[in-house]
């Protein structure tokens, strides 16, 4: 596992800096390159072994420890119904953590920090459908688009998605 | 000064070993001495295989008992209740039940904790309705 936080000297913030850059932290999923914010996602870890939970939605394909922490782990691909990731014993995950919430997203692969120039992001595509009603932005780098997820509404679009406790049948 | 601890009686149902705090079973019985409709199976936890158990579970408010049927009782583990893990906040909000309240780590493999009363619960609210019996005849 590896911290991704990124140092001060490597992501300056003063206030004549913090305007420039915007620093991601970059996956693949599904073919397609998406990131978060980089301060959201705390450190990448392998997953450990997979402790799934009855009647859990196919997105939250279990539960593991790390650290003496339950973290879950979060499919985006099922979530957005464009399919399952692949979970092997290589898979790693990168901890995203937004307030209340903090999920071990999966991924078919992780690039890592990249650094964008704020003048290169651009506002999400008016769809509402697939992945594109849970970004903040689109970013572009030398090697291709980003889209730019936002954990909260993925998040709230989990819990739109299950079925509320309590109601569930078998 | 003693660590508080938590008595978490264990029980396996299919292929997978569940732990549930003591306080919430009054018994464990043999299901042959239950009448029917006062088991309960086919909960969220899954099918059961050997039906050899039922943990008795009281019910809310003065309400007939209700007996879980189980494969197997494994024992009772102590275990301190700082090793009870809450369930993290994002799979307590998409699960579609409420029944697991938490995980502990025992034997180096993390065990689902259940919250009985809850999937009793559960389960009887999503029962389909029980046949009348036939009416009496004169």
């Amino acid at each position: 596992m590896s911290q991704v936080r990124p140092s001060s000297e490597a992501a300056p913030s003063g206030a004549g800096h913090a305007g420039q850059d915007a620093w991601f932290f970059c996956l693949r999923i599904l073919g397609g390159r998406y990131a978060f914010e980089a301060l959201l996602v705390t450190e990448v870890v392998r997953l450990g072994p997979l402790t799934r939970l009855p009647a859990a939605p196919s997105f939250l394909p279990g539960v593991f420890m790390h650290r003496g922490e339950v973290l879950p782990v979060l499919d985006i691909g099922q979530l957005v119904g464009q399919g399952a990731i692949a979970i092997r014993a290589s898979t790693r995950a990168a901890v995203v953590h937004s307030g209340q919430w903090k999920v071990a997203v999966i991924s078919d692969g992780l690039e890592g920090l990249v650094v964008i120039p704020r003048r290169h992001l651009e506002a999400p595509p008016a769809e509402s459908s697939g992945m594109a009603e849970f970004l903040s932005g689109v970013a572009r780098d030398k090697l291709g688009t980003i889209a730019v997820l936002d954990l909260p509404r993925l998040v709230e679009a989990a819990r739109s998605r299950a079925v509320p406790a309590g109601s569930a049948g078998t | 000064m003693t660590e508080p601890v938590s008595e978490l009686l264990m029980f396996q149902l299919g292929a997978r070993v569940f732990a549930t705090t003591v306080r919430d079973v009054v018994r464990i019985g043999n299901i042959a001495d239950v009448p029917r409709d006062a088991l309960v199976e086919g909960t969220s936890l899954g099918p059961t295989f050997a039906r050899q158990r039922g943990l008795v579970v009281a019910a809310p408010e003065g309400g007939a008992e209700s007996t879980l049927v189980v494969d197997q009782v494994l024992g009772v583990r102590t275990v301190p209740e700082s090793e009870l893990q809450p369930l993290p906040a994002f799979a307590a909000a998409v699960l579609t039940s409420g029944a697991i309240s938490g995980l502990v780590l025992l034997d180096e493999a993390p065990t689902l904790i259940v919250d009985l009363p809850i999937l009793v619960r559960e389960r009887l609210a999503a029962a389909p309705p029980r046949p009348s019996p036939p009416a009496a005849t004169a």
